[in-house]
């Protein structure tokens, strides 16, 4: 299948194919979208146009804020280092977005055998989805900094400055898509077919806590903790010389960008047309490349290894104490697929990772202010917010993709002779388990080392545990009632208007919860009532107006469920 | 034991099925043959209970589908066209489960998965997750899933898509012997081959009606030529394109 032709006709190929390809995703895009004919589709474009719209006149406002304020307090900063940094960041940015959409188009998307069947090289089809991949990492750079450049263009009266933006956005991924795309063909190789998914996963789990050790080891604020209160300091950067290094693209950028804002063209022009040079060299390089790299990899893909269920699970016959065995089948179905499916098991340990982060790195100093308030409620509560955080994150991925999780298998259980009550009731209880289960632990391990005094530090538990278990029913609900069963990948199974009335009726939830807990506090402390009873007042309150809009949710959870046609 | 009265589904304009009435015996293994996009799918779904019908009824021995859904689906076994599974459950996961749906008792359940896995021999692979499963095997696996209850009524899509000839052949004795246990099989098929060989009695249905029902002999008949094979009473019935298809073809050659 390799191809004949003379180098670098590949390429000139893959650029006419990519141009095609990308034609195609346009159509696909606008008839998914405007031409849907369908009022919710048309209504959701025009939504999200209005957001865009917004945040754009936003980031306009926040961008004429800081030339506002450049002028009024002078900062001393070194222009061509701060825009080499940015596009060494940027590059960070580049190297994870081109590593899955590489991975995906060689593993996931089955359009690729499509294009290799067809009578095109090799070299034309791989350096066509490259051209793709720099065009869509093009115009989403414009799209996030488009209003940004408009307004420093009208402030510096220098209509030029968007075009060469525009243009060193164009070329500096050129480098990364390339190299990844090269990389990911070799990668290929040593990942089983059926584990691209997984392995998708596993790199987004590396550059998360990638981007947070970098972010602990690079930024000046985290090392020291006295760094903003400097005033008139210089501003600090990133200890990264390399960046704007004259022998890599990011130092090549960022002088171009630097002299554009300047307004020094002839530098701009220089470092720029140096860019589009070695981006050419590069892209030609790696189209010829890409072929003979295709042969080793891809197409030598490693078939997948049979997998097989644990002895130890396999005991698991179908048994949970106090439950009947159709709510039992479908718990322990669900506990199956969350933990034998790596993208679901994510949504387990990600947020205990982040709780971590958020509290581990910084709990020695937030400990010794928790206990400087003695005894009592007030502490207690504070002792609850690392559990509050593990709730809000499990219960919006866990509660809302529930039901989306059995994903087109749905006809298994919707012929089955059970209702829809019963499938929600186990989903209930496959989701509020493990949830409540987690939640008690950090509540009682923060308790434990509050020591805001037994009788309060049980209380706290049994609300953390209460509220888990009513908040997660409501995000169940709420999952059924903007159930998705086309998909199986866990991110994009839960509805965004779901999420979002989901993180909507939990801030309203929590903050009531906390206000009556307040007031319960202020109300013993006025009226002289034992504030014990108050407490255990303002918690029954909380937990029973929990339990009931969590209710609400199940009814037009099981009202959307009963209508549902699998089609 | 299945019957359907002026059964009808509608998607806003389009009229999938229309006006269908059905009426099929215990013991009888009915084939349900249409060109594709004809309604075959949307009335099996109906006849399930996972479509609502717009209008008309269908029973399953004696029981509205629509009315009392649960009551229904216990005596119906369905084995859907491309069957999507749980790919992270093993094949003897999967059966314990749908087991459980389906309220079999546990002793019973895991001895029917055992004669079942062995029946379809796949006792050997029935630890492996079903996402390493071929397209057969799933098939298979679906089919054991709605046998397990050991169901009144049997209703299969296409059933034979994706089975190599052995287990092709293996599925067409399942189906009889489970008739001539006094129950009944509903199946859509595009292999009229098998239609002709094996059923009782057919149906065709075309652009969601029903253009003919009865045995093969009751179908010679009403195309009105003795000793025609099934493959053309259906294009008869159904509308041949023979001489649009040779002119196409020829218009391409230029």
């Amino acid at each position: 299948m390799a191809s004949k032709a003379r180098p670098g006709a590949g390429a000139w190929e893959g650029l006419a194919l990519g141009l095609l390809l990308w034609r195609v995703q346009l159509q696909m895009f606008i008839n998914q979208t405007i031409r849907s004919r369908q009022p919710g589709r048309i209504a959701g474009t025009i939504a999200g146009a209005a957001v865009i719209l917004l945040a754009w006149s936003w980031e306009g406002f926040i961008t004429w804020l800081g030339v506002q304020a450049s002028h009024r307090v002078p900062v001393r900063v070194d222009t061509v280092h701060l825009l080499s940094l940015a596009f060494l960041a940027y590059t960070g940015v580049l190297v994870f977005s081109s590593l899955v959409f590489s991975l995906n188009a060689l593993l996931l998307n089955p359009d690729l055998e499509m294009l290799l069947a067809a009578p095109r090289s090799v070299e034309s089809v791989l350096a066509s989805r490259m051209a793709v991949q720099v065009l869509r990492l093009f115009v989403l750079s414009l799209l996030f900094t488009g209003p940004a450049l408009v307004l420093l263009a009208i402030v510096n009266q220098n209509p030029l400055i968007p075009l060469a933006f525009a243009m060193l956005f164009f070329l500096y991924p050129i480098f990364v898509v390339v190299i990844i795309s090269l990389m990911s063909l070799l990668l290929v190789r040593i990942i089983p077919v059926g584990r691209g998914r997984e392995v998708l996963t596993v790199f987004g789990i590396a550059l998360a806590i990638g981007i947070n050790l970098a972010n602990f080891l690079l930024n000046p604020a985290l090392r020291d903790p006295g760094f903003a209160r400097h005033p008139g300091a210089a501003l600090s950067l990133p200890d990264v010389p390399a960046a704007s290094s004259s022998w890599l693209p990011s130092g090549w950028a960022g002088r171009s960008a630097a002299a554009v804002l300047s307004g020094d063209w002839p530098t701009a022009a220089q470092w720029l047309l140096l860019l589009l040079a070695a981006s050419a060299a590069v892209f030609a390089a790696g189209s010829v490349l890409s072929g003979r790299l295709y042969m080793t990899g891809w197409i030598q893909a490693v078939p997948p290894r049979r997998r097989h269920a644990a002895p130890r699970v396999r005991r698991l016959k179908g048994k949970v104490p106090l439950l009947s065995p159709v709510l039992a089948a479908v718990v322990i179905k669900d506990w199956r697929m969350r933990t034998r499916d790596l993208a679901q098991l994510v949504r387990f340990l990600m947020p205990v990772v982040f709780l971590f982060v958020i509290f581990g790195l910084r709990f020695p100093r937030l400990l010794g202010a928790v206990r400087s308030l003695g005894d009592g409620p007030p502490a207690a509560m504070i002792g609850l917010i690392p559990a509050w955080i593990l709730l809000f994150s499990l219960s919006i991925s866990l509660g809302l993709s529930a039901v989306s999780l059995e994903g087109k298998s749905i006809w298994v259980y919707a012929a089955s002779p059970n209702s829809t009550l019963r499938f929600l009731q186990a989903k209930c209880w496959s989701t509020a388990l493990p949830v409540a289960a987690l939640v008690a632990l950090a509540a009682l391990a923060a308790e434990i080392m509050i020591r805001p005094g037994w009788l309060w530090a049980v209380t706290a538990v049994a609300l953390a545990i209460a509220e888990a278990a009513a908040v997660t029913t409501l995000m169940v609900g709420i999952g059924a009632v903007f159930a998705r069963f086309d998909w199986t990948d866990a991110r994009r199974m839960m509805h965004p208007v779901g999420i979002f009335i989901g993180m909507g009726l939990f801030s309203i939830v929590s903050g009531i919860s906390a206000l009556l807990l307040v007031i319960s506090i202020a109300l013993a402390a006025v009226t002289r009532f034992p504030l014990f009873t108050t407490w255990l007042a303002a918690m029954t309150i909380s937990v029973g107006g929990a339990v009931a809009v969590a209710a609400l949710s199940l009814l037009f959870g099981n009202q959307r469920l009963r209508g549902l046609e699998v089609g | 034991m299945l019957s359907t009265r002026l059964l009808t589904k509608r998607y806003g304009s389009l009229t999938a099925v229309e006006d269908l009435d059905l009426e099929v015996g215990a013991g009888e293994l009915f084939g349900f043959l249409g060109p594709n996009g004809a309604g075959k799918t949307t009335t099996i779904k109906m006849l399930v209970g996972l479509l609502r019908p717009s209008s008309g009824s269908a029973r399953v021995a004696g029981i509205d589908i629509t009315s009392e859904p649960e009551k229904a689906k216990a005596l119906i076994g369905y084995v859907p066209d491309a069957a999507t599974l749980y790919d992270k459950l093993s094949a003897q996961e999967f059966l314990e489960f749908s087991g459980d749906l389906y309220h079999v008792e546990r002793r019973l359940r895991d001895r029917r998965i055992a004669a079942l896995l062995k029946l379809f021999d796949l006792q050997e692979r029935g630890d492996d997750f079903l996402s390493s499963y071929s397209r057969g095997m799933r098939q298979k696996i679906s089919l054991a899933a709605a046998l397990l209850h050991d169901p009144q009524v049997l209703f299969l899509d296409e059933p034979t898509v994706g089975l190599d000839p052995q287990s092709a052949r293996q599925m067409k004795d399942i189906l009889q012997d489970f008739c001539r246990e006094g129950k009944t099989v509903f199946f859509s098929t595009h292999i009229l081959e098998i239609a002709e060989r094996m059923c009782t009695r057919l149906a065709i249905i075309n652009h969601g009606r029903l253009v003919a029902m009865g045995s093969l002999q009751d179908l010679r008949q009403m195309v009105g030529q003795d000793g025609q094979s099934l493959e053309q009473i259906f294009l008869e019935l159904t509308g041949s394109r023979e001489d649009d298809v040779s002119a196409v073809l020829r218009g391409l050659e230029g």
